[in-house]
């Protein structure tokens, strides 16, 4: 201590201050999330780390502004956790370029897509400017598969023992422990959604395909003339004919689009209900959390009738 | 008259080729995407960069991506047409750090420099047809430059960035009294922040120290852009240069966006409010000469899809001409109406009225009309 004070007291300050700091970024492992989905995995995973999520549910995930508020975010990263397959190409990358933290570049241990760890469904050839907002790597909504999202926890487990390695024995626990109570969930998902197999839907955009797909329900159309494009007129009065003689069990929307669309639709078909469902975890309850999420939407579509 | 259409045709082909070879999967590999660019306008602007007629405006071919584990890399080649030719360029070619410590980044090449809001952002991602006067008359409506760049972001909860930046100088001021290596320098502080779930901001102020002093001529002195002296504003200014420049320049910038809960797909308004203040404007001016101009901007995302605006643009300036100056006042309001049902287009027609309140004798009121595709992949949008 004598070298320390004899010292001007502002060195010493300094020094306290610098090593405050040197601490506190020792402790806390902060991880940066494109999505909400993503940060409630982390939460599953990493509970004393400091997760931001760049959006939430009633925001549309393809269209989301670089903000100044999120470049600072993911400057002081340590991970960043994102779908990837071109679902966030408007804003990622922007981001990443301007945070000027090399931790979450394309390529670092610290920039984890799931979309790399899982298979996507539907891929598309590549297409004109025309066709609407194309993703041909394939649909990028892949957390609305729960065996998807155990692919990804295995992903994440594995880069937060990279990035964070003096809590690797936590992290290789808590994935286990993750990996044994998700499996039970998803037969117990299964046993419960099995009335829905065989069902048909019409939605807008292609947000569920993965929860349909999973549950075996089928979606007979899609409210968005192009992908990313909203309903128009003339192409919910097509759906309309197409799905008259046999009318869908729900017409579902996220919570971040415009239910009008749908509600035209389903008043058009008469006695068909419309569902305004989160597409991702929400805030509130009841869908605070993944598993809280699942037992929502399965909730919700068992109820239309 | 015909080589605009041709030459388009030509890009939107090799464009469309281009994006189906590059739009493949590589979320870690170079991609490549194109901008076309068309207007229709009633007539030209004072300091306007439109002609009379259908025209190609900014279009351009870029690519970007990695280069190894440190650095990144874009190029981007330009097309616009200009008093019925069409005008090619390298708009961008520079190389980024990526993993530099402590927030650092360092570029160097040609680039847009990030003075102002606007400059550096690609004018296809603009909110009307025409750049807000300030650009069009202190930095030739986009100016990218050779150069260097040093860049810090803070660790801070809100976002704060300090840059520094040096050019040659001569996209700036095309012809110089003396030319010098290193002709501009630009310092830069950012900051910014969400006020809550639905409000947020961006506030700036840049320094350009400019020693690049523009060439004065015998006769009606010219200003580095055309035209100048008693008849300034005749016809427009070049694509690149600025028609009034001086040795310091200030300009102060605040944006503001608001989207009911961060959902900006249905509804947003932006609004950016910005002056500049430019002195030291050559070896006659005394210390009561400068040049100002500012610009409010709004615009209304009022449904998926639709977006309506008006901005207001106000400038005054010393003219050169031979040893004392004369004085230049223009003042324009625009208001345009956009539908955009993808991220690949946009339609997007504006009136605007021009006022001469001196020197601007080209003045006028103009109706214009603009598309803009995008082919492939393209580089993310900046706030």
């Amino acid at each position: 201590m004598q070298p320390i004070r004899s010292r001007p007291p502002w060195r010493a300050a300094l020094l306290a201050g610098a090593l405050a700091l040197a601490a506190g970024g020792a402790q806390a492992l902060s991880v940066f999330t494109c999505e909400p989905e993503w940060a409630a995995l982390v939460r599953e995973l990493a509970p004393h780390a400091q997760v931001h999520s760049a959006t939430h549910a009633r925001q549309d995930p393809h269209h989301i502004e670089a903000r100044p508020s999120l470049i600072a975010a993911l400057r002081r990263a340590d991970l960043a956790v994102c779908t990837g397959a071109s679902l966030e190409a408007g804003w990622l990358p922007m981001l990443q370029q301007r945070s000027g933290n090399a931790k979450v570049q394309n390529g670092a241990p610290g920039m984890l897509y799931a979309a790399d760890h899982v298979s996507l469904i539907d891929p598309k050839p590549p297409g004109t400017p025309f066709d609407g907002d194309v993703h041909t790597e394939g649909n990028p909504h892949v957390h609305l598969d729960p065996r998807r999202i155990l692919d990804v926890a295995r992903a994440l487990g594995e880069q937060l023992q990279v990035v964070d390695a003096p809590r690797r024995d936590l992290y290789r626990q808590r994935l286990a422990a993750f990996e044994v109570g998700w499996r039970e969930r998803i037969a117990q998902w299964e046993r419960r959604a099995a009335p829905l197999r065989g069902s048909r839907v019409a939605a807008q955009h292609t947000t569920y395909a993965y929860l349909f797909r999973w549950l075996g329900i089928e979606q007979v159309a899609d409210l968005e003339p192009k992908p990313g494009m909203p309903p128009s007129p003339g192409h919910l009065q097509r759906v309309l004919e197409l799905t008259r003689a046999n009318p869908p069990r729900a017409v579902v929307v996220s919570s971040y689009q415009d239910a009008n669309p749908a509600q035209w639709l389903a008043q058009q078909l008469g006695r068909v209900p419309v569902l305004q469902m989160p597409a991702t975890v929400t805030e509130e309850p009841p869908a605070a959390s993944l598993p809280a999420l699942f037992d929502h939407l399965i909730e919700r579509l068992l109820a239309a009738r | 008259m015909k080589r605009p259409y041709l030459t388009a045709a030509m890009l939107a082909a090799a464009a469309t080729a281009a994006g189906a070879a590059m739009a493949q999967p590589a979320p870690t590999g170079w991609q490549a995407g194109a901008v076309l660019d068309l207007t229709a306008a009633s007539r030209a602007l004072a300091l306007g960069q439109r002609d009379k007629g259908l025209r190609l405006g900014h279009s351009d071919l870029t690519v970007f991506g990695p280069m190894g584990p440190h650095l990144e890399a874009q190029g981007t080649a330009a097309l616009h047409s200009h008093e019925r030719k069409v005008e090619a360029e390298v708009e961008e070619a520079w190389v980024q750090t990526r993993t530099l410590p402590a927030g650092l980044q360092l570029r160097a090449g040609r680039f847009a420099s990030q003075i102002g809001y606007l400059n550096e952002q690609h004018p296809h991602a603009d909110d009307f047809v025409e750049r807000p006067l300030l650009y069009r008359a202190f930095l030739g409506g986009h100016w990218n430059d050779d150069g260097v760049r040093l860049n810090w972001v803070a660790p801070t909860p809100f976002y704060l960035r300090l840059g520094a930046e040096a050019f040659r100088g001569k996209r700036l001021v095309d012809e110089a009294a003396a030319e010098r290596p290193l002709g501009a320098a630009v310092f830069s502080a950012r900051l910014g922040g969400d006020l809550n779930a639905s409000h947020s901001w961006q506030a700036g102020l840049s320094l350009l120290r400019n020693r690049r002093e523009a060439a004065v001529h015998e006769e009606g002195g010219e200003a580095g852009g055309e035209g100048a002296g008693h008849d300034h504003g005749h016809g427009h200014s070049h694509a690149h240069g600025a028609a009034f420049s001086g040795r310091r320049m200030w300009v102060g910038e605040v944006a503001w966006k608001w989207a009911p809960e961060g959902n900006n797909s249905r509804q947003q308004v932006r609004i950016a409010y910005e002056r500049a203040q430019v002195r030291g404007l050559n070896r006659f001016a005394v210390r009561g000469d400068k040049h100002v101009a500012d610009y409010l901007s709004v615009v209304w995302r009022f449904a998926p899809a639709w977006e309506v605006g008006g901005r207001i643009d106000a400038l005054s300036v010393r003219i050169p001409h031979d040893d004392h100056f004369h004085s230049g006042k223009l003042r324009e309001a625009s208001v345009m109406l956009a539908y955009k049902p993808t991220h690949a287009q946009t339609l997007r027609v504006q009136a605007t009225r021009q006022r001469n309140r001196a020197g601007f004798d080209t003045a006028g009121n103009a109706l214009q009309l603009q598309y803009i595709l995008s082919f492939g992949a393209h580089a993310a949008h900046s706030f």
